[in-house]
């Protein structure tokens, strides 16, 4: 293991952290990389670094890391980018472990001079070991350390989880991280690679497949330098965590200047998605369902088999679960001979009591719909369960109802969900059922149902 | 490979078919029989050794896409077919430098195209999918990166959407997905071995009886970056 790794572990869990350009200004990133720390309540010691001040938010501030008594594991810098090189040699000579580059202007801008201050810095930090992530990048958080090492304090609101996100986008980070919080998921680290002066996506792979905290791996990518070492790094980790990434920059299809078919039907797009398939990384083609399929893998167990058993409280919101399901390559499977025996003694033949299975006649029967989940559950022929539930006044109590039934369950079997009420009706018993691991509750049929059917996607492929 | 080396101190960048067979089954992928030949003598010899039906092909390292040059002709059945076909391709050819190849015909409805692309960021991809006429209308392929493994090659040729082609299927038998991952793997092999080779397009690779067989290769060159 070279130094950079091993530095890693500093890098994300600091004892200390200095900010290199900290401030009380609001116009500079200083002063928002000062406020997401302490906002984020940071349990070691913040070093704000600023020749100017010997205060910075209340607390003691150095004119350099030079003049700083004690250790620096972590430093996060935003100064301007010609200052940066003579910033890291400081940063070597006192032992630094790990920085957040979030200062832009290096490889990224025309003027040449960005491309050798790139260089430059690179080698100053490569010769002593130290991972840098950026530059040009917010920064990132490691929330079960209440580390929030970037310049949006508010990912701090996010819940504590066992996701990651590396992304190449600074946007894109915060998209996903925002919309996150409207679906209630928890993230372990989320990482802004900027623009990948040593730390790239392959070993973002090799870190986070070691991460106790961290259970499923999200990429955003655009474009990766090393293409052939990052397939390398996923396939040698293929089937140990879930990776799941977005890929964008579709671009034109192959060279079309090519005197073979093979050659003009070659595009870069095409050739990331199979690199990916070969690699056992599950490619998704949007925001959204990239964190739906985070959130489901975060929870659920893998299915061991395609079959999945659709319970509706209503019909129609099953048929749309069906279409996509089996259009997926999922099975809507019938249920063995004493399941269906026992959902038919709780049921009226009016019912549709086959999978998918009608439960709205009983709608006003709490213990007739857990005995209808309960067989199914423990069906041998089933590895799956959506569970699909629409308010309608006279049903108002039917979540209380089956509560404990869901909760035992603790998914032996992954159960997605579809429940929905108007605003602040059953808000509160969703959520319970959520942080209890009940469910994995989603707006739409359609979106649980994909849920499922990219558990199962990622079965096949990994 | 010394066929590569060769064409490539003549100035050449693009192999024949014959040349790019060659190659093929070096790297043990199933070819045509064929033997190319240059004068009427030698056309009714070939024929005779390798037996009717023929197809008869115009072959030069200057044609790299004969369909569109009617250089081909199919299911030739008798001695006189023959030589009409033969000297039709002659007087095509004109002046480019080749000969003409007498190949045997390969029965089988189904077409499959494997191919090989070094790309410079990903380095060699073999490319597997559905191949004859539909191939660049449908565009039904998958790619892996070499070196491929057995279950990258098995992965791939469930990945196009014809996939079921493979399958026992209309009467037909089922392809020999064995001969198959073995193909796209040493595909991937020629790619890792042999620097100088840019871009392979097997097209068809015709499945008879359920064995697939490469009935036309082209080869494409490149001095490597030294």
């Amino acid at each position: 293991m070279d130094h950079l790794t091993i530095n890693m572990r500093s890098l994300f869990n600091p004892s200390s952290v200095a900010v290199i350009g900290a401030s009380d200004n609001m116009s500079k990133l200083g002063f928002h990389v000062m406020k997401s720390l302490t906002n984020g309540k940071f349990p070691g010691k913040i070093i704000p670094i600023n020749p100017g001040s010997n205060k910075v938010m209340g607390i003691d501030a150095y004119p350099s890391i030079k003049d700083y008594k004690g250790e620096i594991d972590l430093a996060i810098v935003v100064l301007p980018a010609k200052l940066v090189p003579d910033i890291f040699k400081e940063c070597v000579d006192k032992g630094v472990k790990g920085s957040v580059l979030i200062t832009a202007g290096f490889k990224e801008i025309d003027d040449p001079s960005g491309e050798h201050l790139h260089i430059e810095t690179a080698n100053i930090v490569n010769d002593a070991g130290i991972p840098v992530i950026g530059p040009n990048t917010f920064g990132m958080v490691n929330l079960n350390r209440n580390l929030n090492a970037s310049f949006t304090p508010e990912f701090s609101n996010l819940r504590k989880g066992n996701i990651c996100l590396v992304s190449q986008s600074g946007g894109i980070s915060h998209l996903l991280g925002f919309m996150a919080m409207g679906l209630n998921m928890g993230f372990s680290k989320i990482i802004g690679l900027g623009n990948r002066l040593n730390i790239d996506f392959d070993r973002m792979i090799d870190y986070f497949m070691s991460d106790p905290d961290t259970r499923v791996i999200m990429l955003y990518i655009e474009g990766i330098d090393d293409v052939r070492r990052f397939i390398d790094s996923a396939r040698k980790n293929r089937g140990r965590k879930p990776i799941i990434a977005y890929k964008t920059g579709k671009g034109k299809v192959g060279n079309q200047a090519s005197m073979s078919h093979t050659g003009s039907m070659a595009g870069r797009h095409e050739l990331y998605r199979s690199a990916f398939d070969q690699a056992g990384i599950l490619s998704i083609d949007n925001t959204q369902t990239l964190l739906d399929t985070a959130k489901a893998m975060s929870v659920c167990p893998l299915p061991e088999g395609p079959c999945i058993a659709v319970l509706s409280g209503q019909a129609g919101p099953s048929m749309a679960a069906c279409d996509l399901l089996e259009s997926e390559g999922l099975k809507i499977d019938s249920f063995t001979g004493k399941t269906q025996e026992k959902i038919n003694e709780l049921l009226p033949p009016l019912a549709l009591r086959t999978n998918p299975v009608d439960m709205g006649p009983a709608w006003y029967d709490s213990a007739a719909i857990q005995g209808i989940i309960k067989a199914v559950m423990n069906d041998e022929n089933i590895h799956g369960i959506i569970f699909l539930m629409m308010f309608a006044s006279a049903n108002v109590d039917a979540l209380k109802g089956i509560r404990e039934t869901l909760i035992q369950w603790q998914q032996k079997k992954p159960v997605i969900s579809c429940i929905l009420s108007p605003p602040a009706i059953w808000d509160e018993e969703i959520k319970e059922l959520e942080e209890n691991r009940a469910i994995v509750n989603y707006p739409t049929p359609e979106r649980a149902a994909m849920a499922m059917v990219n558990l199962w996607k990622y079965v096949t492929i990994k | 490979m010394e066929i590569i080396t060769n064409a490539l101190k003549e100035g050449r960048t693009v192999l024949s078919e014959h040349e790019s067979k060659e190659v093929l089954a070096y790297y043990q992928i199933p070819v045509s029989r064929e033997i190319p030949v240059d004068n009427t003598e030698a056309l009714i010899a070939a024929a005779q050794k390798i037996g009717y039906p023929l197809v008869l092909k115009g072959c030069s390292s200057e044609i790299s896409h004969k369909t569109e040059k009617g250089l081909i002709y199919l299911d030739i059945r008798n001695e006189n077919e023959a030589r009409n076909a033969f000297d039709k391709i002659t007087k095509d050819i004109g002046d480019l430098k080749g000969s003409v190849l007498v190949q045997e015909m390969i029965k089988g409805q189904r077409e499959l195209v494997i191919g090989l692309t070094r790309d410079p960021q990903f380095g060699p991809c073999v490319m597997f999918g559905l191949g004859g006429i539909f191939t660049e209308i449908l565009k039904d392929i998958s790619f892996r990166l070499a070196p491929l493994e057995k279950r990258d090659a098995l992965e791939m040729m469930q990945d196009i959407k014809a996939h079921k082609i493979l399958d026992a299927v209309r009467g037909m038998e089922p392809a020999d997905k064995e001969i198959l991952v073995d193909i796209l793997i040493n595909v991937g092999k020629i790619g890792i071995e042999n620097e100088e080779v840019k871009e392979i397009d097997i097209n068809p690779v015709i499945l008879s009886g359920g064995k697939p067989v490469a009935a036309d290769a082209l080869i494409i060159l490149e001095k490597p970056n030294v």
